[in-house]
């Protein structure tokens, strides 16, 4: 994926904000990028562009050769459910559906998606995946969250703040379950954080300062994310 | 509290599409209310007027002929407060188009006085009592006797002051002068018998005479044929009644009737008690479902605005401060209907008043306004309102302000009853699950939702069902039962041979004779008066129908009884009854007869026997009072012409012209059905459409969240549709059964002796509704969910709440 020169500008009532200003970069195949800066310093609109929920104001952004900046409805509806998948700071689960029945809804969309209940196992949810959000734990919520974006075995893992709402083990388990898709898989994980050590995972890493990249440094030895400490 | 209000004024705004909706529903409650209590009122106060100015009778009397002293015996009976005698017969007339109708010649006093069932002058003046000379100046007036006629009637043959009509009475055919209008109590609703379907002002009319010019005229100086008479209040009627008729036995009773059975009031009551019966029923379910809309809506308010209550709490308002916040909002839904609604409903009253002016004589104004309706729906519709708004608002007490900034718990999933059976779980796509937990969860609302949409439906159901009584009654009886082209009646019963000089014109392919005969049928004590008509055996231009609407044959002995008086006498097939003849010519004969079956005509009753039992009734021979034509239709100009010409005959029906009237009168039915179906579909609608804004503005982040996941705008909006077709479907499917219930009640509350509508709901009716209900479900589905293409998927998820 490559974004060249994106920009994004909110019109807030009378407010203009500019949330993201000529802002590039490359997203690579299967590499893990952590994206960090503290809020309102653009990063999450920075993913929400590359995921589709979003159009850049100006500038262009490819995917696999292919222009996205201007597509349509459409087409990006069709991005989102075949190349995307994306996992919330607070989950967003159905709560009418159980956990189980959350990751069949996304395995539903996709023509060749992995076996669902191979990915809950995956994320350790053998034993609960017939329970309901509203009786499942946080990390249990976030597993579900992972085992659904996962499940579409999508070209990118987009993740907002994916252990903003959890305590701290709970969180290191959490990336780990990331890793462990990036290595199965070979998705490409995208996390935002504004969780500085969290950096240490990944292959390159992206500080981002009033809606621009303030520098990109590679990580020639990424931690696992059990020796990850905050 | 100003801020609150202004608070207020935003969150109506904000949500202006579930506050019209509900305003509307409030609005056509309150209209139907105001409107049809309005113009029951004004027609019921006009109808008591005029019965009080013009002297109503309490009970008639009709006797082949006696004395004019006998009012004098009368008049000393206990009980009786006045007496009037007077002349009433139906004469052949002809008009200026030589076409045949029916007059009833009625006599009055001159000059006009405040006497029983006085004249009402509408236009032009009294008619003198005597001959009018020529005044001078005045050309060929010499001889004129003076009429009014009643205004149908004068509208319906274009006659205006001065016109002449012609009558045939006595075999002479006598001119007479139109001088004006009149109406009387009791020509109210006009039509000629219980037997005709609707008034029909071309071939039916009241013509008011001086009785000097009536005796003459008919060939009665000195006598009376009928005698109306009031009561003392609290005399015992029937008791009265009974000693007046010992007196009138000399002179050969032919009937007698109590002021309810007199057809004009008996049409007008019955229309009243419609009116009154709807006036109550409609209302309830438009203000019940709207304050229905308000709790739902107001619950969800204080919901969502869990955290602002809690703020305001936190800020000092108290519990009941913020309760009337919220309260307000219905208080307004309430205010704003009512406003629109008593507009709406004068409005309505107006057009109803247009409608019963058209249909009824009644010479008073009945345009007044009911303020007390007005007061009475403000006071009902704000009470209602302040009811639902306070039941939906009292967990506000509940809320703490420390607890309110918490996040709420999530909403539960669970498992529904449905998922026992798993057979059909399995087999149930994602969408219906999420659907039928989420509606699982909503239990208030989705039952809420779903009885307004069985109320919708099943006004629906009622609305069209009036069509199909409609064309139920006209299949039945224009095309089933009456068969014949014309039916001719002669001024007297003739021979059978006569027969031979109708039969004998040009174009009549088929015909059957008839003998009719009023009777009283007696039975262990009691008596009911009816018509008998007697036909041949194997009479194929007329069909009867017993109470299982099975066809039956005339038997050749015996008697088929109506089943009205059967079931007033208690009689069953089986029994002997004695009939006594009511003709007015000759005397009157008594003879017992059995029952053989029991005839059920949708349209006036009636007895019937063969023609050869008429005639032993009659004691009599090979009478015929009228015959029934099947004719060539490409004849019929010539052949009405040439029947019109014959002085016997007293009246001549024609089946197109019937057809062609009903089918006038319809216009009518059509506009108050269109209203009726409307406001079913906006009742539906908004109940809908609430239900489907408040379930989409609770599940935005969902639908959020599956837009990310790549479902498109129509894949969302589908799984909102299924919800929504969950709770409706239901509804429509149990609004059916329950519209035929609600046809049943009503039937049962407007059902008079003189006529009572099938249960006949045809299936087009239930398919009609299910269309209409799809229609309203749809349309107010997609408005509901215009807000998915709009979902800012950024938006909706940053956030937590």
């Amino acid at each position: 994926m490559k974004l060249d020169r994106v920009t994004k500008t909110y019109h807030m009532g009378e407010v203009t904000v500019n949330a993201l200003r000529e802002t590039s970069l490359d997203v690579f195949k299967r590499e893990i990028l952590v994206i960090l800066g503290p809020s309102g310093s653009g990063k999450s609109t920075l993913l929400n562009i590359m995921g589709g929920m979003d159009l850049p104001t100006t500038g262009e952004m490819l995917f696999l050769g292919e222009n996205l900046s201007q597509a349509s409805d459409h087409r990006l509806t069709s991005y989102r459910r075949n190349e995307i998948g994306f996992v919330f700071q607070f989950y967003n689960l159905i709560p009418d559906l159980t956990g189980r029945e959350n990751v069949e809804l996304a395995a539903d969309l996709v023509d060749q998606p992995l076996d669902v209940q191979n990915v809950l196992r995956d994320v350790g949810l053998a034993d609960r995946m017939d329970h309901f959000p509203s009786q499942m734990s946080g990390g249990e919520q976030q597993r579900v969250s992972i085992a659904r974006a996962a499940v579409k075995n999508p070209r990118l893992l987009l993740c907002d703040e994916p252990t903003g709402a959890l305590d701290y083990q709970t969180g290191k388990l959490i990336l780990a379950l990331l890793v462990k898709i990036n290595q199965d898989h070979g998705s490409t994980v995208v996390i935002v954080t504004h969780n500085t050590p969290i950096g240490d995972m990944a292959h390159r890493v992206v500080r981002m300062r009033d809606g621009a990249i303030a520098d990109i440094k590679e990580n020639t030895a990424p931690l696992p994310p059990e020796r990850i400490e905050w | 509290m100003s801020t609150l209000n202004n608070k207020l004024w935003r969150t109506i705004s904000r949500t202006k599409g579930q506050f019209i909706a509900v305003v509307a529903v409030v609005t056509v409650g309150i209209a139907v209310y105001i409107g049809m209590t309005t113009a029951y009122y004004n027609l019921n106060a006009s109808k008591e007027k005029f019965y009080l100015d013009r002297n109503f009778a309490d009970y008639y009397f009709h006797v082949v002929k006696a004395p004019q002293q006998v009012t004098k015996q009368i008049e000393t009976i206990p009980g009786v407060r006045g007496v009037k005698g007077r002349i009433q017969k139906d004469v052949s007339l002809v008009n200026d188009f030589n076409k045949r109708a029916t007059a009833r010649l009625t006599s009055y006093t001159t000059p006009v006085e405040y006497e029983i069932n006085s004249l009402q002058l509408l236009t032009g003046r009294f008619f003198a009592a005597e001959t009018v000379a020529a005044q001078p100046g005045e050309h060929t007036r010499t001889g004129d006797i003076e009429i009014l006629v009643d205004p149908q009637y004068a509208k319906g043959n274009l006659l205006d002051y001065g016109d002449t009509v012609t009558i045939v009475a006595e075999g002479k055919a006598v001119p007479l002068t139109v001088v004006g209008t009149a109406t009387g109590p009791e020509f109210i609703y006009l039509m000629k018998d219980a037997g005709t379907l609707l008034p029909d002002p071309k071939t039916f009319g009241i013509i008011m005479i001086s009785r000097e010019r009536a005796e003459e005229i008919l060939n009665l100086k000195g006598q009376i044929n009928q005698v109306l008479i009031t009561l003392v209040p609290g005399a015992d009627a029937d008791r009265v009644a009974r000693q007046v008729e010992d007196v009138l036995e000399p002179y050969g009773n032919l009937a007698s009737y109590p002021r309810k059975q007199q057809l004009s009031n008996a049409m007008l009551e019955a229309e009243l008690d419609g009116l009154r019966a709807s006036s109550r029923f409609m209302p309830a379910i438009f203000l019940g479902i709207a304050a229905a809309i308000q709790f739902v809506i107001l619950s969800r308010m204080v919901r969502a605005q869990r955290l602002l209550i809690g703020i305001m709490k936190a800020l000092g308002y108290r519990s009941w401060q913020v309760i009337l916040h919220y309260t307000g909002y219905a208080v307004l839904v309430a205010l704003c209907g009512a406003l629109l609604g008593t507009l709406l409903g004068l409005t309505l009253s107006s057009v109803m008043s247009q409608a019963y002016a058209m249909y009824f004589n009644l010479p008073t104004n009945i345009g007044a306004v009911n303020t007390q309706a007005i007061v009475y729906g403000f006071v009902l519709s704000i009470g209602i309102s302040i009811l639902a708004g306070l039941t939906a608002c009292r967990s506000v007490v509940t809320i703490s302000p420390a607890e309110s900034m918490h996040p709420e718990p999530p909403k539960g999933g669970a498992k529904t009853l449905i998922e026992n059976w798993s057979w059909l779980w399995c087999r149930l796509d994602i969408a219906w699950k999420m659907s039928i937990r989420s509606a699982a969860r909503n239990r208030s609302r989705f039952g809420i939702t779903m009885v307004g949409v069985v109320f919708a439906v099943g006004m629906l159901v009622v609305s069209l069902f009036t069509l199909d009584a409609v064309n139920y009654m006209i299949n039945k009886h224009f095309y089933q039962n009456q068969r014949y082209d014309y039916l001719v009646r002669f001024a007297a019963p003739v021979n059978e041979r006569e027969l031979l000089n109708i039969e004998g014109i040009e174009g009549v392919q088929k015909s059957e004779p008839l003998l009719e005969v009023p009777v009283r049928i007696k039975f262990s004590g009691r008596s009911e008066d009816d018509a008998i008509t007697g036909l041949n055996p194997g009479t194929t231009l007329k069909k009867l129908s017993d109470q299982h609407e099975h066809s039956i044959e005339v038997p050749g002995e015996g008697l088929l009884i109506s089943q009205r008086t059967a079931n007033k006498l208690g009689a069953k097939v089986g029994d002997m009854v004695e009939v006594e003849t009511l003709l007015g010519i000759g005397p009157s004969r008594q003879t017992p007869v059995k029952i053989m079956g029991i005839s059920n005509q949708l349209v006036g009753g009636g007895c019937f026997v063969s023609l050869q039992q008429a005639n032993l009734l009659l004691q009599e021979r090979q009478l015929v009072s009228g015959v029934m034509l099947k004719i060539d239709p490409a004849l019929s100009a010539g052949l009405e012409a040439e029947l019109e010409e014959m002085t016997a005959v007293s009246s001549i029906l024609s089946r197109q012209k019937e057809l062609d009237n009903f089918n006038n009168n319809m216009e009518a039915t059509v506009y108050s059905i269109s209203i009726l179906v409307f406001f079913a579909l906006l009742l539906g609608f908004a109940i809908v459409y609430n239900s489907s804004v408040i379930s989409f503005s609770e599940r935005q982040r969902e639908m959020a969240s599956l837009r990310v996941l790549g479902f498109s705008i129509k894949d969302v909006s589908g799984i909102l549709l299924k919800e929504n077709l969950l709770q409706s479907l239901l509804g429509v499917a149990l609004g059916l059964p329950f519209g035929y219930l609600m046809v049943k009640g009503y039937i049962g509350a407007v059902s008079t002796d003189l006529y009572s509508l099938p249960v006949i709901i045809y299936p087009a009716t239930y398919v009609y509704a299910v269309l209409g209900s799809f229609f309203f479900i749809i349309v107010a589905h997609l408005l509901a969910v215009r807000g998915v293409k709009q979902l800012q998927l950024v938006e909706v998820l940053k956030n937590k709440d």
